[in-house]
């Protein structure tokens, strides 16, 4: 590891400051099980390390008139054991139990998963297709609320400025009747890094229809990101077994569209239709057969 | 420049004991137990946070002892397998892994103690499918993990899996601080 200076803030105030005079110079740390392994491999050499795991208000969940706030640096365990989380938004837990191992969601934080922006990042996609807004703030320009699908831009790449950090990820509830799935798919059960993952967010209404569908499959595509073609395929219909297969045949054919063929689409390409159908079967027809 | 100009003090509390200690800004957590407070019992392996052969818990929580900065576990308290149990006041998990035939080469079993021993501390009475959670980020060569279950399964046959040394000193305040919604 190269050397560095090491500071820990004691305030979000005392943070700023500090990133506003560092800037490109300085790294943030948290929970440090992404940052650690790339400052041991020497893959970076920030000059200043700055840590934000004292600052007792970027931490928590917090519930206010149908908006959940969560601030960055809680961990991936304070996640899965929160009460608000597993009564409003199931899918962040779902997700947020699937990183790692216990050791790493003991240290792991939700901001620092964004902030990697790594494109096998399982709580990411999850923060995404629930349509987080991610708080923003920086010295110089304040404060600013920025959309997490405009957030990520490339792989492991985040449009934050050197002096911004976050400060905290807002998402609304869903709609009463609202049902969301996620399944992670590794090499094995824990510790994995994901080879693929799933979020579906969906309603019908009364007759059957589908009201809402939101589909964001990870770890197959450098950025993750809503699909609409299939998405588009279900949406006001009553979904059958065909529609099904259509639609997974939709967002198999955007995501080679988008990766071009890979050594791995011969695996890829079935298996992410098979457990796009599960998970939406689950939650339309509580099978995983994805068939009526 | 002399040897010590980059170095902080660090003040934590390691199995009851507090120290003070300066260290380098690039020093892991794992770095300090060991090669500074000689407490080799934590193992060094995968360095990456993948094996889980340094877990340690800080604050009442499992965490890899490689992946936190020195610096990061400032005013935080440390339990290491030195202080779970000692030769002659074992800790009935470690009663149980000798007794069950746990451990062959041993260079994971400080880890998966340390799961297992938080696991038991919040719930003396686990599932199979909790204990295979608990120690899923710690990887065993040697056994294929099913004398290790075992052994974790029968540690209350050895004696109180909740009382033991140390680890009663850190849990009152790490409790406290464990929900936060």
């Amino acid at each position: 590891m190269q050397n560095f200076e090491f500071y820990s803030a004691k305030s979000i105030e005392d943070c700023l400051d500090y990133l506003s005079e560092k800037k490109e110079l300085c790294k943030v740390i948290a929970g440090g099980t992404d940052l650690i392994p790339v400052l041991r491999n020497e893959d970076i050499y920030p000059d200043y390390v700055l840590n934000i795991l004292g600052i007792e208000s970027l931490r928590g969940i917090t519930e206010e008139d149908g908006e959940i706030r969560i601030g960055p640096t809680t961990t991936f365990t304070e996640m899965v054991e929160s009460e608000v989380l597993n009564r409003t938004l199931p899918l962040l837990v779902q997700a947020a139990s699937c990183v790692g191992g216990p050791q790493i969601r003991n240290r792991g934080t939700i901001g620092g998963n964004i902030a990697t922006a790594s494109p096998s990042a399982d709580v990411l996609p999850a923060v995404l297709i629930l349509g987080g807004v991610l708080e923003i703030r920086s010295r110089q320009s304040g404060s600013r609320l920025l959309p997490l699908a405009d957030a990520i831009d490339a792989p492991y790449s985040i449009r934050l400025r050197p002096d911004e950090i976050i400060t905290g990820i807002c998402i609304e509830k869903l709609p009463p009747g609202t049902r969301s799935g996620f399944e992670k798919l590794g090499r094995r059960k824990a510790m994995a890094r994901a080879r693929m993952n799933m979020s579906i967010v969906v309603r019908t209404n009364e007759e059957g229809i589908i009201s809402e569908l939101r589909i964001v499959p990870g770890a197959v595509m450098p950025v993750a990101r809503r699909m609409e073609e299939a998405e588009g395929i279900l949406s006001g219909k009553r979904p059958d077994s065909s529609l099904m297969d259509a639609a997974a045949e939709a967002l198999a054919d955007q995501i080679l569209r988008v990766t071009g063929v890979r050594w791995s689409t011969e695996y890829k390409m079935p298996v992410v239709e098979n457990i796009f159908k599960r998970v939406l079967g689950q939650l339309l027809w509580n099978n995983k057969r994805g068939k009526e | 420049m002399p040897e010590d100009a980059n170095k902080t003090l660090l003040h934590m509390k390691v199995n009851g004991i507090s120290v003070e200690i300066p260290v380098r800004p690039t020093w892991t957590l794992l770095r300090v137990l060991r090669e500074e407070l000689r407490l080799t019992g934590t193992k060094k392996g995968c360095e990456q946070g993948d094996c889980g052969a340094c877990t340690v818990i800080m604050n009442g929580k499992a965490v890899n002892a490689c992946l936190v900065l020195a610096l990061q576990a400032e005013s935080q308290e440390i339990v290491t397998i030195e202080g779970l149990g000692t030769e002659d006041n074992p800790h009935p998990l470690q009663k149980s892994f000798v007794e069950e035939g746990a451990v062959q080469c041993g260079f994971c079993t400080p880890g998966i103690l340390m799961s297992a021993a938080v696991l038991l501390k919040k719930n003396p009475s686990p599932s199979l499918e909790e204990i295979k959670k608990a120690i899923s980020g710690n990887l065993c060569r040697c056994t294929g993990y099913s004398k290790i279950i075992k052994a974790i399964q029968s540690a209350s046959k050895y004696g109180d899996v909740q009382k033991s040394l140390r680890v009663d000193t850190y849990w009152a305040t790490s409790n406290a601080a464990e929900r936060r919604d």
